[in-house]
């Protein structure tokens, strides 16, 4: 790793936590284990699933847009593009710190219900499919806050984005739409990152359905990056240039 | 250093032109100048010579290599100061200062440019905590935090008190001094006056006159000799052109004539820059 990308990186984590965004992210782990520690025994295995889901998808895509947010308000991004820093490298250190901030979640919620109930589950699935659904979700934070005006409307945008691609996952799950028909869900983010996640909680997902998940998901993430990420900064840049 | 010619840009979705046929030369080892009225296009040709504009029609070349040939390491010659000010609002000036600083290669130790600023003891305050002037202070510093060959200065004194602004133009000279080239930006005549060794006025997007502020000076001033005096406890005042020195009248005035004041008639800037403005909004009308 580069000494630029290591600065970059740090100068993430430092930030995050001077905004106080790490707080809040540890605040909505806080009420994972809350929820989780609510819940039955036997239920709980079921439930962690989505609660990882939840974080490496939303909190992901939040916290990685309210720092481009207040990097575009504070016209930071500028300063930082006129350093030996390159775009690529600016977003990478975005990747590199959700992947790190998602799997702190993982490690300490883990800990926590060990813990508090002693569930134990597949670690290495849940850790590699946090690592996947993270990339593809830090993506398409990137790309909802180039477009979104302030904090709300990126809300907005993420909202947008559950709803439409959860759609059919919810029709699949009250039999609306077939099984035959519901294995083709697999091509929803959302859906395959569940799978990825399930698969760490036993079985229950079809061997083909995780292999399928990790290469799509690698791949709509580079082509997210290559199509709607990389080439569309120097605009996000120029229409914030209020320098 | 840098060598501009016919550079045209405009803002998407914005049909005028911001940069229109400009053409101009920051010479190794100088201070040049860009003054104009605000909206002339001065941040943006800082900012298309800063490579953070791109799309732009034209020739730009930094060291006799074309500007777009440049990777990232442009930057590590290049301080750059923005017209407003830039910080992580809730990091100390210190912990900005060390952001920026890890991004380079080669580094200056930020305590002396701190205390000539007067920022050292207010340097574990949050930036969002100063003023603006402090901002813009500190937005200076930055700019050389990596010993930088050339600097981009947008407006660096604008919003910040008289005394302050000596301290950094004094930096400034002494920065050029030490083999520093200086791109300046700005709609303050007494800084570039002091500071630049040529001077464009740009209005439009476009350069209208370009030279030294002593040629333009002499250019444009008339070359005439006020005198000021008291007669019969009455202010009034005889001009006389250069030549006229030598004669009599002019020493019989300072022999007999209680005088106040005698100025030549050199034109300030500001002069200078509101007849070529008006002249070039005139042409444009025509
Ligand atoms: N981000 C932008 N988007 C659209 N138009 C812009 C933008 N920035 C500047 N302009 C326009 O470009 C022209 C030149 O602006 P600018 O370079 O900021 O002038 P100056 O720095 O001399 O005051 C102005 O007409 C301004 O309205
Ligand atoms: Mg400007």
């Amino acid at each position: 790793m580069n000494s630029r990308l290591r600065a970059l990186i740090r100068g993430e984590f430092v930030r995050l936590n001077r905004y106080n965004l790490f707080a809040a992210s540890f605040v909505v782990s806080l009420f994972y284990v809350l929820m989780a520690s609510f819940i039955d025994d036997a239920m709980v295995l079921g439930v962690m699933p989505f609660i990882f889901l939840l974080d490496s998808t939303m909190m992901t895509s939040l916290l990685v847009g309210a720092t481009l947010f207040y990097e575009k308000k504070e016209h930071t991004v500028n300063s930082i593009m006129v350093t030996p820093a390159s775009s690529d490298e600016y977003v990478t250190a975005k990747l590199v710190t959700s992947i790190a901030t998602s799997l702190f979640t993982v490690v300490f919620v883990s800990l926590a219900l060990y813990a508090l109930k002693g569930v134990t589950y597949k670690y290495a699935h849940v850790i590699f499919a946090a690592v996947a659904v993270t990339s593809l979700h830090t993506m398409i934070g990137v790309r909802i806050a180039y477009s979104a005006k302030n904090f709300t409307s990126m809300l907005i945008g993420f909202m947008l984005y559950v709803t439409v691609f959860m759609f059919p996952s919810v029709l699949a799950m009250t039999g609306v739409i077939g099984p035959k028909l519901a294995d083709f869900l697999v091509i929803l983010p959302l859906e395959t990152s569940a799978n990825l996640m399930r698969a760490g909680f036993g079985p229950g997902v079809e061997p083909w359905k995780i292999v399928f998940g990790y290469l799509y998901i690698t791949a709509l993430t580079l082509l997210l990056y290559f199509f709607a990420v990389k080439p569309r900064f120097a605009e996000y840049m120029m229409r914030e240039m209020g320098v | 250093m840098f060598k501009v010619d016919s550079l045209e840009y405009s803002y998407p979705g914005n049909a005028k032109k911001a940069v229109d046929k400009l053409s101009f030369e920051v010479k190794d080892g100088e201070i040049y100048g860009l003054l104009g009225p605000s909206g002339a296009g001065k941040s943006t040709t800082q900012k298309i010579l800063i490579k953070l504009i791109k799309d732009y029609k034209g020739a730009i070349t930094y060291k006799d290599k074309p500007l777009r040939a440049y990777d990232n390491s442009f930057y590590e010659d290049i301080g750059v100061s923005f017209e407003m000010p830039i910080s992580f609002s809730k990091l100390t000036a210190m912990e900005n200062l060390d952001f920026f600083r890890r991004l380079y290669k080669r580094t200056v130790d930020v305590e002396p440019l701190m205390k000539r600023v007067g920022l050292w003891d207010d340097r574990d305050r949050k930036a969002g905590e100063y003023s603006k002037g402090m901002k813009i202070r500190l937005n200076f510093v930055r700019a050389l935090i990596n010993g930088p060959k050339v600097l981009f200065l947008d407006e660096p004194t604008n919003g910040i008190d008289p005394l302050n602004a000596r301290i950094m133009k004094d930096m400034i000279l002494e920065f050029k001094q030490a083999g520093g080239t200086v791109f300046l930006a700005s709609h303050i005549m007494s800084d570039v006056d002091q500071l630049c060794d040529r001077v464009g006025f740009i209005i439009n997007g476009r350069i209208h006159e370009e030279d030294t502020p002593r040629n333009l000076k002499l250019k444009y001033g008339k070359k005439v000799v006020t005198v000021e005096y008291r007669e019969n406890g009455l202010l009034k005042s005889s001009e006389f052109s250069m030549d006229a020195l030598k004669g009599e009248d002019f020493a019989k005035m300072v022999r007999e004539k209680q005088i106040e004041t005698i100025h030549s008639g050199e034109t300030t800037l500001e002069e200078i820059f509101i007849k070529v403005t008006g002249v070039a909004l005139h042409e444009q009308q025509a």
